[in-house]
């Protein structure tokens, strides 16, 4: 592998010096101005193999068929993967010294990164599947004007029941905290726990809850922790006791759903207080070596035919709005037809946390009770 | 002159020795402390610099600040979820020294041939993953695992009705903490058992003591170090344990260990109370070695 890259990077020298002595040559000679954007472009060539910071499931562990237009049009430059438990493990991971090319924070963290100072915008020109993303998606990476976040799966935080056990009273977040079913729940280890009790509660901005309702959203939580049997952190954990009966009702993504659906009656309801949408979103390290690699590989995830696979094989959706699964339960569980299935009036995007730290700590006191 | 040159050449013999001796011992002492100094102070002393915000995860300006100690020492939420570990590790060792202690008498005192495959069987389990332990009481303790299925045959219980609280629970997490650490528990005594002097109890025997009364004030005494010992090898461990809660523990079986991961993984990293945790957990774990150490000396056997 190392022998691969020094030949990688020898190639490239060699390239370089030849191209910069063609341009020099040309410009002697009175050549177009082409001629030496031409070579600028050389010189700006990437080298190396591609460094992706990504998810469990995203990367050479069964998400293949996502990037293999990147990896058939850039075999010298396979990428090579580092896995993130979450966007707070990512940050870690980069302040430690961690220097991957991109990475794939979810909508709500876009504007801390890019305020961060870690990532760049990056140019939607390179990425000709770019067209044809959800726009409301496209929006929700921006931040002042720039494009910092290349939106790609998406999905929804909703709840999960069986239906042959679990008899809701209205279709509401509320189902979490049913009295009737302790012992039988499962909410989800993250401080979006807060914005959904704000949610329940009527705030008009979870996102940005003032003291006194983040008193009462973390008050409600502790009061109803005592229903709940198990606060899973990752999907195999969340099936596992779903399907073995331990739970009947969780908090959960439409991959759940569909895992779920295969051999229990269950329900994926869309609570009246409205789910809440994420979308994954690639961003661009700030100084990374292969720029138009990075880009590549996203335009490769970006592409309808990807994103179909995604539908088809993980359930969720895909910001690209020509990819369509197979299943039609899918397809109406998601909306994908409608492109605004993920914003107002169907569902809350998911945001910002100006305030996150304040949050987390408040949610790990919860746990901690 | 003949004395004093003996002397000088006595000290000329010793002087190689001595400097082989010089180098032998830093030679021998200075890996191992190096490697300690580097691999366990260092990182230590790193931790409680985040602790102090003297290091930061933050690119912002920090400085020395005892704002995450006053908060943590004042936060009725962290202290009591560290009580409720220590109780429950307490609780796990003396169960588990109680129930190891016999079976080591047994293995050291009874003069079976077989004790050393009896021992073999106890650390059998030691030959697999410590995950594939735990998980695999995932499958005993499930509302479809062995014990509810066993339950519903014998018609004690429905299967709508299944003991729900044997997984996810606080029992849960004792249980496979006391399952994984009992051949801990069940060594240090068993050395400690079979080193006694036999001539001992002999002894009290011939001098009127009944079985129960040499038990009690021989053999007991004597082994009260290893007893010791086993007590602190559970203890310590438990009190910081995070895999086997996170497996098997579910809400109520979350300890002070998931909350230090937690701090500095999941939400949102918050290094500094996560090394305040992590530092109070073995300053404490610390002083409650070096009183337990007290007890590890062998005793003296007293006659009344």
């Amino acid at each position: 592998m190392d022998k691969q890259e020094d030949m990688e990077r020898r190639l490239s020298r060699e390239q370089l010096l030849k191209v910069a002595a063609a341009a020099g040559g040309a410009s002697l000679l009175g050549g177009r101005v082409d001629a030496a954007h031409a070579a600028l472009d050389w010189l700006n060539a990437d080298s190396g193999r591609l460094q992706v910071l990504d998810w469990a499931g995203y990367g050479n562990d069964g998400g293949q068929a996502m990037f293999a237009q990147y990896v058939k049009a850039h075999p010298k430059n396979k990428p090579q993967f580092t896995y993130m438990g979450n966007e707070s493990d990512a940050l870690a991971k980069i302040h430690a010294g961690l220097k991957p090319d991109l990475f794939r924070p979810y909508v709500g963290w876009v504007k801390y990164f890019a305020k961060s100072g870690l990532v760049q915008p990056w140019d939607p020109k390179q990425i000709s599947n770019f067209k044809h993303l959800n726009p409301f998606m496209v929006k929700a990476g921006q931040y002042k004007g720039k494009q910092y976040g290349i939106p790609d799966d998406w999905g929804f935080d909703a709840i999960l029941y069986r239906s042959d056990k679990v008899h809701p009273k209205a279709r509401s977040w509320g189902l979490l905290f049913d009295e009737r079913y302790k012992g039988r729940i499962a909410w989800f280890d993250d401080l979006n726990m807060l914005t959904i009790a704000g949610l329940y509660l009527g705030f008009d901005k979870p996102w940005r809850q003032t003291d006194a309702q983040l008193k009462k959203s973390q008050k409600l939580l502790k009061s109803k922790k005592h229903l709940v049997r198990l606060i899973w952190s990752s999907e195999t954990n969340l099936w596992e006791a779903f399907g073995s009966g331990e739970v009947w009702i969780a908090y959960a993504w439409p991959n759940d759903w569909v895992q779920m659906k295969k051999k229990l009656k269950v329900v994926y309801m869309r609570p009246r207080e409205k789910p809440v949408a994420w979308v994954g979103m690639f961003m661009l390290l700030k100084g990374t070596k292969r720029p138009h690699l990075a880009h590549a590989y996203v335009n490769a995830w970006s592409a309808a035919r990807s994103g179909k696979w995604l539908e088809d094989n993980y359930g969720y959706g895909h910001a690209n709005t020509l990819a369509r699964p197979s299943s039609s339960d899918l397809l109406k569980a998601l909306r994908l037809t409608d492109p605004r299935a993920v914003t107002e009036p169907n569902a809350h995007l998911d945001r910002d946390i100006p305030r996150r730290a304040l949050y987390a700590r408040m949610w790990e006191e919860v746990k901690a009770s | 002159m003949a004395i004093a040159d003996a002397g000088s050449s006595s000290q000329r013999a010793f002087r190689p020795r001595r400097l082989r001796l010089d180098l032998t011992t830093p030679t021998l002492l200075g890996l191992p402390l190096a490697w300690l100094g580097v691999f366990f102070l260092v990182p230590i002393a790193i931790v409680a610099a985040y602790s102090f915000d003297v290091y930061s995860l933050d690119p912002g300006p920090h400085g020395f600040t005892l704002t995450a100690w006053h908060d943590f020492l004042h936060s009725s939420v962290y202290l009591a979820l560290f009580w409720k570990s220590v109780k429950l590790s307490l609780t796990v060792s003396a169960i588990i020294v109680v129930l190891a202690y016999p079976l080591a008498y047994y293995l050291a005192l009874s003069g079976t041939k077989r004790k050393y495959i009896l021992l073999l069987l106890l650390i059998a389990p030691f030959l697999t993953s410590y995950l594939l332990r735990v998980l695999a009481w995932k499958v005993i303790l499930g509302n479809q695992g062995v014990v509810n299925t066993f339950l519903f045959w014998t018609g004690l219980r429905s299967p709508d009705h299944p003991l729900s609280q044997l997984l996810y629970s606080r029992f849960a997490v004792m249980l496979v903490l006391g399952y994984i650490w009992l051949p801990f528990v069940a060594l240090p005594i068993f050395v400690s058992l079979e080193s006694l002097d036999r001539r001992l109890l002999e002894a009290a025997s011939d001098l009127g003591a009944s079985r129960l009364q040499a038990f009690r004030r021989v053999t007991l005494p004597l082994s009260l170090p290893g007893v010791v010992a086993a007590f602190l090898f559970v203890f310590i461990p438990t009190l910081g344990e995070f895999v086997t809660p996170s497996l098997v523990g579910g809400t109520s079986g979350y300890l002070y260990g998931n909350q230090i991961v937690d701090l500095f993984g999941t939400g949102f990293p918050d290094w500094e109370t996560g090394s305040v945790l992590a530092i109070f957990l073995l300053g404490v774990v610390a002083v409650l070695t070096v009183v337990f150490a007290r007890f590890l000396q062998p005793r003296q056997v007293v006659a009344d």
